[in-house]
């Protein structure tokens, strides 16, 4: 089992690409992810006719972080035809006699999302009594998508880099016969997995500790707990990962297949990771995040990270990958029978 | 240790692949799988080494069935396709093969640096097998079926693909294992070869045809080439 992961690394450490995808990749798509759910500082351009919007309400709206543009009467009537035209306002405001406030959008999208909030904070200033104070159990307002949701990232791809390789590791494997060569010697079947777990994990740990400590001490996601749950939960979910590789590739006859199995494998549970909230799944279909490692993994992370969760509250997550794990432990040991009986 | 097979039979889709095959191995020899493409000559070796089950029918070393861990620690395979790992060296190769099979580390090396001799591959021990040309590979294969010293070796088509001169020198070197009480059952479409063999077991359509001393199969043919007895037996089935 010891020289079979030995020869994991060497072979890994051997191929740049392979290294690569485990410890440089994730840091890339992380950081991609960062700037993309992160504070954008975005200003919204909002469009008035300043002769129709109470100086009040213009002043209060100077006050927020909006950038304002004056239209004429007749473009603020024709609304819909001003913002075709002017790709770079998100909004146009308007005040009616008797319908009161009209905002016109160019399409539903988080720019107009941000004049919408700008301007409903404008009109908060000018009646405070309608101010609503919005309190959090955990985290605040002021947190960003990545703050809400990074822990999912951490999750998958802790899982998916690892499992790509794992499970192309193997499919080669069969498909060069050094698999079958490999089953002629006096190796045991569960000594053969349990090496291309022990080799992978070496990986696995080493990718946590990266990702971890660069979502933590460089784009600063939020964390409340202790980074060790989070480094051990990453890595039970990558040895599962290699386990689910091995099992994927029992399917696959080349690598190809592979990438062709993932849409019905990896895919799926990235929806059933904690990326959506679970309840908001119609009939029931959140129950099917049971049968998906990356829940577990994303649960535990989730729980540690942004509720500061410890081991008493998390350790019902780490049974399941472990669960995991051992069940896909014993399948692949079983399906290598196909190779030799004993 | 002898290696017996008795009415082997095996069958992949209905279609029978290996058709009631007994023939026996005595240890010590040289004993040719020769037969065409197609013919059941890999499908014969993965059922003798337990790769495979068969269907019906017994393979026995000694008074052992296959699989045995016992049985495999003695046995050397060396595959049709040369089944290597390209991201790692010739020696880090047969260092993992020879881990395998728990060569003591204090000769492991040592041992390495011998099969890497016969094999005529000293000079290229630390470049990257991905880089090795076709014979380099097939000899490094050698290499690893020799490397724990195995009492049985099968060998499936070593020479296919090799020129003439490499397929001497590896002929040189079966040979020369044998000399120290190596059994080699190796498979072959090299009809030439047969000559270096102690027995031939002649398969056709995955039929047995012949199992005989191999001066003994010449003698049944007229011409003096073991073609003729495949030629015979492919007439003999297209007869109604």
């Amino acid at each position: 089992m010891i020289q079979l992961a030995k020869r994991v690394i060497r072979q890994t450490i051997n191929d740049k690409r392979s290294v690569m995808l485990i410890l440089v990749a994730p840091l890339l798509i992380l950081t991609l992810v960062y700037f993309l759910l992160g504070d954008s500082d975005y200003v919204a351009t909002v469009a008035i006719d300043p002769d129709a919007v109470p100086a009040p309400v213009i002043n209060a709206l100077e006050q927020q972080e909006l950038q304002l543009v004056d239209i004429t009467a007749d473009e603020a009537d024709q609304a819909l035809d001003y913002l075709q035209q002017h790709e770079d306002v998100d909004a146009v405001l308007r005040f009616l006699e008797n319908s009161g406030m009209d905002i016109t959008l160019y399409e539903p999208s988080t720019k107009g999302a941000t004049a919408i909030g700008e301007i409903q904070e404008a009109m908060a200033d000018i009646n405070p009594s309608a101010e609503a104070e919005i309190s959090y159990v955990y985290g605040t307002q002021d947190q960003t998508l990545f703050d809400s949701l990074g822990y999912v990232f951490l999750a998958l791809f802790s899982f998916f880099f690892v499992f790509i390789i794992s499970a192309m590791a193997l499919v080669r494997e069969r498909s060069r016969v050094t698999l079958e060569r490999l089953m002629m010697t006096p190796i045991r079947r569960a000594e053969v997995i349990a090496g291309y777990t022990l080799g992978y994990s070496v990986f696995a740990v080493v990718q946590a500790i990266i990702i971890v400590l660069y979502a933590v001490f460089v784009l600063q996601l939020s964390n409340e707990g202790n980074i060790g749950w989070v480094l051990l939960t990453m890595v039970l979910l990558a040895v599962t990962a290699v386990s689910f590789g091995a099992t994927i590739s029992i399917f696959a006859s080349s690598e190809l297949q592979v990438v062709q199995l993932i849409p019905f494998t990896i895919i799926p549970q990235v929806f059933f990771s904690g990326l959506i909230p679970l309840d908001l799944i119609p009939y029931h279909l959140g129950n099917l995040s049971y049968i998906m490692p990356i829940y577990y993994g994303a649960a535990a992370i989730k729980g540690v990270m942004v509720y500061g969760d410890g081991f008493t509250d998390i350790w019902g997550y780490l049974a399941g990958l472990t669960i995991y794990a051992l069940v896909l432990y014993i399948i692949n040991t079983q399906a290598l029978k196909k190779f030799r009986k004993l | 240790m002898d290696i017996q097979l008795s009415h082997v039979h095996k069958s992949f889709s209905d279609t029978a692949v290996i058709n009631d095959v007994s023939f026996t191995v005595a240890a010590g020899e040289i004993c040719c799988l020769l037969g065409p493409s197609g013919s059941g000559k890999t499908t014969l070796i993965r059922l003798m080494i337990g790769a495979l089950p068969a269907d019906s029918g017994t393979i026995q070393f000694g008074d052992t069935d296959m699989p045995n861990m016992a049985i495999l620690k003695r046995l050397g395979f060396m595959p049709q396709n040369d089944a290597l790992y390209e991201d790692l060296s010739a020696q880090g190769n047969l260092a993992f093969f020879g881990g395998l099979y728990h060569l003591p580390k204090r000769t492991r090396e040592a041992r390495i640096a011998e099969v890497l001799d016969t094999v005529e591959l000293t000079g290229h021990k630390r470049k990257l097998v991905k880089n090795f040309s076709g014979g380099m590979k097939k000899r490094l294969s050698l290499a690893i079926a020799i490397l724990h010293e195995p009492d049985i070796l099968f060998l499936d088509e070593p020479t296919a693909g090799i020129d003439p001169v490499l397929r001497r020198k590896i002929w040189a070197q079966f040979q020369a294992l044998k000399a120290q009480g190596t059994t080699i059952i190796v498979s072959t479409h090299v009809m030439d070869e047969v000559v270096e063999c102690d027995k031939g077991a002649l398969l056709y359509n995955g039929k047995l045809i012949e199992y005989d001393r191999v001066d003994r199969l010449l003698d049944k043919t007229a011409s003096g080439r073991i073609e003729d007895l495949f030629f015979a037996a492919s007439e003999s089935e297209a007869r109604p």
